[in-house]
């Protein structure tokens, strides 16, 4: 089974938001509701400011608490390692709205909680995930960890990376992959 | 000095989580309130055993108080779900990590033993009033088990009045409620409520005396726990540090919560001074009936103590989904 | 009884077939609940949701766009479209679209509209027209036009006798750059602009916001660049996401981004950095150019621009060492001062010191090949007199100036005009001096609107005729020259919701009534391109299925060593010097012209781009809008704690001629100079027919009533403006 994970070079981030809307053509994400943003974190006083722009999403977290807060399974790991939400056993109860440290999940009209599902759908049929696929930085990646040839083994191997709350324990799957600094995660 | 722009935001989550609201307030508080009437009653109902049976069941309207108490607490947690009609999932598995899941067996089972309790307690006299047969053999047959049922009822009453607080306190992502002083908090606060209110509904002199005593050691340990909860926090690092932060500034945002924490020490100790006068008015034991003013006094230190346990909750739920784990 | 062997085969063969219909039942059985969904189609197709054209495939479910992509093959989308692009389908499903033609019943520009049939449409203008025509003569009639639909209505009006049309794209936008490349390279630099920019050590960015300005290709290779480690040095009073991506933000003062070019220039010079086997070998006025810029030292340029000399010196050397693997963005938007192609010219001039023209990194050399084109029709176009759009300016382009129009209309000199067309171009929001435009439409006897959207400009028209989107619409091919040469279809991915027509169509149409049939000799669009795919060689049944084809063998981006290049130039040269501007009186080696700075209290008024909009265009378009709802005013937070002012607290930005805006949200940061107020373009629509869009942020071109005009190619300056904070909302 594969393990897919995300990495995000920062520094190839433009802030297009091209992924931000992709993503809700992609999956039919309701008005006003989102699976991905874009944050822009400035730091400095003029004239010394530095700027970091990161794309964020689900971590589909190896320790993920919203699968534990889940009292239906309706959220759970997929068989490929990703985090998932069978909408049909969802009572939309949003304990795992609240237990999700990274705010990737949200309320969809309809009742049941929605989050990025790695693009699952696009993953059968062989594509990339829509954000990864049209994101013009480059700045997301997308790939296997256990395929040791993958472009992500790859940028993991050669860069140091870190991922947002480390200290929070989910064990992310989306590194993020900086040259000089990584800022507030 | 950091700016952060961001774009594609839930409003669900941002600025802060917009996810609970009065809905599973009064899911808690209620359920916390009847958790605190099984134990006190079960309490009643063991801690004089030199009395009959028959005498015993006179404590009948706390079971059955607590009872719908508890239905209509989790009428509201079902109206805030977002689709209720997938609830059958949550009875085809039982996840231990899920406080939820706790909260969707065990309500039913605390409302099972709660009814079981009733059909014990119902005095004689009145259980011609149960519409069918079977509930009607049952009652007599339950008769006679008050005592174990008294004991199922006290371990129910913990168990929820404990659950209360550890389905907040589970949420890793939410610092103000994930420590383990809250579920301790919450479980004091339901038992003096729930004393409170039994001193509220009862209609015997000495039961109402037992509670009163009862209540002014549950609100001791209540005001210490709640210093306790805020001081831990205080204590801790950044983010657990800042989720208090709404109880104590004044700006007009966050006002309300420190109204809220002035609130509660205001109407607590007031129920404590209250009952207090009271046990030196009875130093001596009493004697026959209250006064109307002894009653209307006693009365007046539990609501205190109810409203007082309400506000707690509110303003937990709320001030907890102020602050997250991360800086925004 | 017997059973034959035919029997008993006619039996099985029924068995068998009852086995299949019971599997095909248990499979519908299974299937119970799921709706049926046809198979998606994909089609290619050619975004419009700007003018970098880029390959889209249209993902088609039952009849509904559901998803835009990326063309992999299109070397302007590289299988990637900006948010822009993907937000197409909230153009094509906005519920405010124009969805029937509508005649004014109210006074002139009130906006009362009636909807009225295409064929009243049609006549009533055919018949102004004519009208027109006879009493003022046929150039009377003026076309102010963008987009892909200019080609159907410059022909139109041609045909009918009028030379008279402009696109903003010139004045208002690249005409400054592409003249100052013209006349020093001999060629301009392109749309989409020719820069090898991921293969740049060094790029310089002067003004130029990458990012924010969300042009596809480009910002993906300005991604791969900056992924690969190159230098960036950003000018710009504003911290812009490409500054955010810097080693050198230079926060220059507005309007004095000549004196930093001639001072790098001066440095490049004294310091021998330049390229000088370059120099020698292809350029033309070296000595007369070192002479000139020996003024123009450091310390002069730190005084003029804030930025300090030694980082002036420093990234002068940084550019220097590089060469010629160094891109100086040539911009895009340079409307910017009365200057605009004197600071252009003193950019090609550092390319060409560089040696970075035609060299990896810098801006490679035009497809090698040509497609001839191939008109509308072969019919000549009557006589006329001359042409007024381009008035006194000697360098204006073929495009027209829009501002000439105007002040022709308001002046009648030197004829009249009396009607407008306005195709694709929001006159209110991308023409400075919005009363004078109200001005002149008061003048007009009559005002055709064709558009997709009630934007402000339509509001103001007699007639309009809504255009299908262009996902519903064949056009003109687009001829994209990359690095290579190819040809990119736009063909429609669904049919025309409502009564919207394609813009080919109404051309059409409109020319029939005006009895000019004979210019459009074919019945559908599709036809013509047919024709002329067949010209040019290409399989349109290929492109159909592909969207785009390349012309094999047409790139060669860069200079052989030693090649002897002949520059398109009257010299053959590259003119560092040039004798054109000498010949018509202008300084034919830049000179630093110093623009007046905001007084005390006042800001200067600047503008960009949001990544997540176009223009005007997409502010009411709902899948973009949901990105951003309104602009905000960037004040700088030293600034603004002296007036007391919150971050989010929305003000009214008053301009030096008393001009209010809409009230709008400062965006207190320490992003901007003290000096200037920055907001994005586009927002603050007047149009009540906007259920988004309406009176949502502030507009910058209504604070920009004044403007300065470049008198050598008459392109416009838009950055002269000075506005005042005030809390009365
Ligand atoms: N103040 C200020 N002014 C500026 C600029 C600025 O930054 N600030 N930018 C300048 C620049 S660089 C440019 S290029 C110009 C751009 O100027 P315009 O191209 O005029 O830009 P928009 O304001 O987007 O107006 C476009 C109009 O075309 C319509 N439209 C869009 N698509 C179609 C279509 O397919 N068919 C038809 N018929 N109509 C369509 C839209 O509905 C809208 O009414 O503005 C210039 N003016
Ligand atoms: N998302 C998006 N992308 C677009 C467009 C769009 O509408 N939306 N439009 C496209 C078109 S047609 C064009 S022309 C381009 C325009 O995009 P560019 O050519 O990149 O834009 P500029 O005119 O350079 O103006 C924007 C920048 O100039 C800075 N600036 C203002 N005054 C000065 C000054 O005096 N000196 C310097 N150095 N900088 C200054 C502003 O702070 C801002 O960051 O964008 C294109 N790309
Ligand atoms: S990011 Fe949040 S939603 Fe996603 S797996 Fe981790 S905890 Fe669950
Ligand atoms: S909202 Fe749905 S997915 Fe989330 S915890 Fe509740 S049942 Fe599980
Ligand atoms: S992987 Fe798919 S669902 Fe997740 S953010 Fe990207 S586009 Fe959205
Ligand atoms: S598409 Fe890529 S470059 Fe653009 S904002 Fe998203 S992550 Fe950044
Ligand atoms: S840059 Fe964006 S909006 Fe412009 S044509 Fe390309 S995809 Fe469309
Ligand atoms: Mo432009």
């Amino acid at each position: 089974m594969p393990k897919y994970v995300m990495v995000i070079d920062i520094e190839r981030c433009i802030g297009c938001m091209a992924c931000v809307i992709a993503c809700k053509k992609e999956n039919n994400v309701p008005e006003k509701h989102f699976r991905t943003r874009v944050v822009e974190e400035v730091r400095g006083e003029f004239p010394n400011l530095r700027m970091e722009l990161r794309s964020e999403l689900c971590n589909h977290c190896e320790n993920a608490p919203c699968i534990d807060a889940c009292p239906t399974r309706a959220s759970h790991r997929a068989k490929d390692g990703t985090v998932q939400i069978d909408r049909k056993k969802c009572i939309g109860c949003k304990a795992c709205i609240l237990a999700c440290p990274y705010d990737a999940r949200y309320s969809h009209p309809e009742g049941f909680a929605d989050k990025c599902s790695f693009c699952e759908h696009r993953l059968k049929e062989g594509k990339k995930p829509a954000c990864v696929e049209t994101c013009l930085g480059k700045s997301r990646i997308f790939g296997d960890l256990d395929n040791l040839s993958s472009e992500v083994v790859e940028l993991l191997r050669r860069h140091d990376f870190s991922v947002r709350l480390e200290f929070a324990g989910t064990q992310p799957r989306v590194f993020y992959i900086k040259r000089s600094f990584t800022g507030g995660l | 000095m950091s700016e952060i722009t961001i774009t594609g935001l839930n409003a669900i989550t941002h600025p802060y989580l917009k996810v609970w609201d009065w809905r599973i307030i009064i899911y808690l508080f209620l359920g916390g309130l009847s958790a605190g009437m099984l134990v006190m009653s079960s309490i009643a109902n063991l801690r004089i055993p030199k009395q009959s049976v028959k005498e015993l069941a006179k404590c009948v309207r706390a079971p059955f108080i607590a009872f719908i108490t508890l239905a209509i607490g989790a009428l509201f947690i079902i109206l805030d779900l977002g689709k209720p009609q997938n609830l059958i999932w949550g009875y085809l598995t039982f996840q231990p990590l899920s406080l939820m899941s706790w909260g969707t067996w065990g309500i039913p089972i605390v409302l099972l033993l709660n009814a079981l309790y009733i059909l014990a307690v119902i005095p004689e006299e009145q259980r011609y009033r149960l519409k069918f047969p079977f509930l009607l053999k049952l009652s007599e047959k339950l008769a006679s088990k008050v005592r174990a049922l008294a004991k199922w009822n006290f371990v129910a009453g913990i168990f929820l009045g404990i659950y209360t607080g550890v389905l907040l306190s589970s949420f890793a992502a939410i610092p103000l409620w994930n420590n383990a002083t809250l579920p301790i908090l919450f479980l004091v606060s339901a038992l003096s409520s729930g004393a409170a209110m039994i001193v509220v509904i009862a209609k015997k002199a000495e039961i109402k005396f037992l509670f009163t005593k009862i209540d002014i050691w549950l609100i001791v340990a209540e005001l210490v726990i709640i210093l306790l909860f805020f001081y831990g926090l205080y204590t801790s690092t950044a983010p657990y540090k800042k989720a208090i932060k709404p109880f104590f500034s004044f700006t007009s945002e966050h006002f309300i919560f420190s109204l809220a924490l002035i609130s509660i020490f205001l109407l607590l100790p007031l129920a404590l001074r209250i009952k207090i006068g009271e046990l030196r008015e009875f130093e001596g034991g009493f004697q026959g009936d209250f006064t109307k003013s002894q009653v209307f006094r006693m009365n007046l230190a539990a609501v205190l103590v109810v409203v007082g346990s309400f506000i707690l909750r509110a303003a937990i739920v709320y001030a907890g989904q102020l602050t997250k784990l991360s800086h925004y | 009884m017997d059973l034959s062997r035919r029997d008993f085969l006619k039996i099985a063969a029924t068995a068998g077939g009852a086995a299949v219909a019971t599997n095909s039942v248990v499979k519908t059985v299974l299937a119970l609940g799921k709706r049926p969904v046809s198979l998606p189609q994909y089609i290619p197709t050619t975004c419009e949701m700007c003018f970098w054209r880029c390959g889209a495939i249209a993902k088609v479910v039952d009849g509904k766009v559901v998803k835009l992509d990326g063309n992999p093959i299109h070397p302007n989308s590289r299988g990637k479209l900006c948010a822009r692009g993907h937000g197409g389908i909230g153009l094509l499903y906005d519920q405010d679209r124009l969805k029937t033609p509508l005649i004014n019943t109210g006074a002139k520009a009130e906006g009362k509209f009636k909807k009225v049939s295409w064929d009243e449409a049609l006549g009533y203008i055919a018949d102004k027209m004519q009208k027109i025509k006879e009493k003022y003569g046929p150039e009377s009639i003026a076309l102010l036009t963008h987009g892909s639909i200019s080609t159907y209505f410059i022909h139109l009006l041609q045909a009918f006798g009028s030379p008279n049309f402009a696109f903003p794209s010139f004045a208002l936008c690249r005409g400054a750059r592409d003249t100052a490349f013209e006349i020093t390279f001999g060629e301009a630099v392109g749309n989409p602009e020719r820069i090898d920019i991921q293969n740049s050590k060094v790029i310089v960015l002067i003004g130029s916001h990458l990012g924010e300005n969300a042009h596809n290709s480009q910002c993906q290779e300005f991604a791969e660049a900056v992924g690969k480690g190159a230098t960036v040095i950003v000018l710009d009073p504003r911290f812009s996401t490409a500054a955010g991506k810097a080693k050198y933000w230079l926060p220059i003062k507005p309007a004095t981004d000549l004196a930093i070019l001639l001072a790098w220039i001066n440095i490049i010079i004294n310091e021998g950095l330049y390229d000088k086997d370059y120099v020698a070998r292809y350029t033309l006025g070296f000595n007369e150019l070192a002479q000139a810029v020996k003024e123009y030292t450091p310390q002069w340029a730190e005084k003029e621009t804030d930025i300090p000399a030694t980082l002036i010196i420093e990234t002068a050397r940084v550019l220097g060492k590089n060469k010629p693997n160094v891109l100086i963005h040539p911009g895009r938007h340079t409307a910017w001062y009365s200057d605009n192609v004197q600071r252009q010219r003193a950019i090609a001039i550092l390319v060409a010191l560089l040696g970075a023209y035609g060299r990896p990194g810098g801006i490679y050399l035009s497809p090698k090949k040509k497609l001839e084109p191939v008109f509308l029709s072969e019919k000549d176009y009557p006589e006329h007199k001359p042409e007024l759009n381009k008035g006194n300016y000697p360098f204006a382009g073929d495009e027209g100036l829009t501002h000439v129009i105007v002040k022709a209309t308001l002046t009648e000199q030197p004829y009249p005009i009396k009607a407008w067309f306005i195709t694709g171009t929001n006159i209110m929001k991308a023409m400075p001096n919005q009363k004078d435009t109200i001005k002149a439409l008061e003048k007009l006897d009559l005002v055709v609107a064709v558009d997709i959207m009630p934007y402000d400009g339509v509001m103001l028209a007699d007639v309009v005729l809504p255009e299908c989107t262009y996902l519903e619409r064949h056009d003109d091919f687009f001829v994209v020259k990359e690095r290579a040469l190819g040809v990119s279809l736009r063909q429609p991915v669904v049919q025309p919701m409502y009564e919207t027509k394609p813009g080919w169509w109404i051309a059409k149409e409109l020319g029939k009534r005006l009895g000019l049939e004979d210019y459009f000799p074919w019945n559908t669009l599709e036809e013509f391109l047919k024709t002329k795919a067949q010209i040019w060689g290409v399989d349109y049944s290929e492109l159909v299925k592909k969207g785009y084809i390349e012309i094999p063998e047409s790139s060669k981006p860069y200079l052989l060593p030693d090649e002897n290049y002949k520059f398109k130039t009257p010299s053959g040269k590259i003119e560092l010097y040039s004798q054109e501007l000498k010949r018509h009186g202008f300084d034919p080696i830049p000179k630093y012209t110093k623009h007046e700075q905001p007084p005390e209290g006042w800001f200067r008024l600047i503008y960009g781009r949001a990544p997540v909009h176009t223009f005007s265009r997409t502010i009411n378009n709902p899948s973009l809008w949901e990105l951003m709802e309104e602009n905000v005013a960037w004040i700088n937070t030293k600034v603004a704690k002296k007036i007391g002012l919150n971050h989010g607290e929305y003000i009214v930005l008053v301009n030096q001629d008393g001009i209010k805006s809409n009230k709008v949200k400062a965006k207190v940061t320490e992003r901007i100079r003290p000096d200037c107020i920055y907001l994005v373009h586009g927002f603050g629509s007047t149009s009540r027919f906007l259920r988004r869009a309406y009176l949502r942020g502030a507009d910058d071109q209504q604070l920009i009533t004044r403007y300065a005009v470049d008198p050598i190619a008459g392109t416009v300056g838009m950055r002269v403006n000075f506005v005042k904070i005030t809390k009365e909302v």
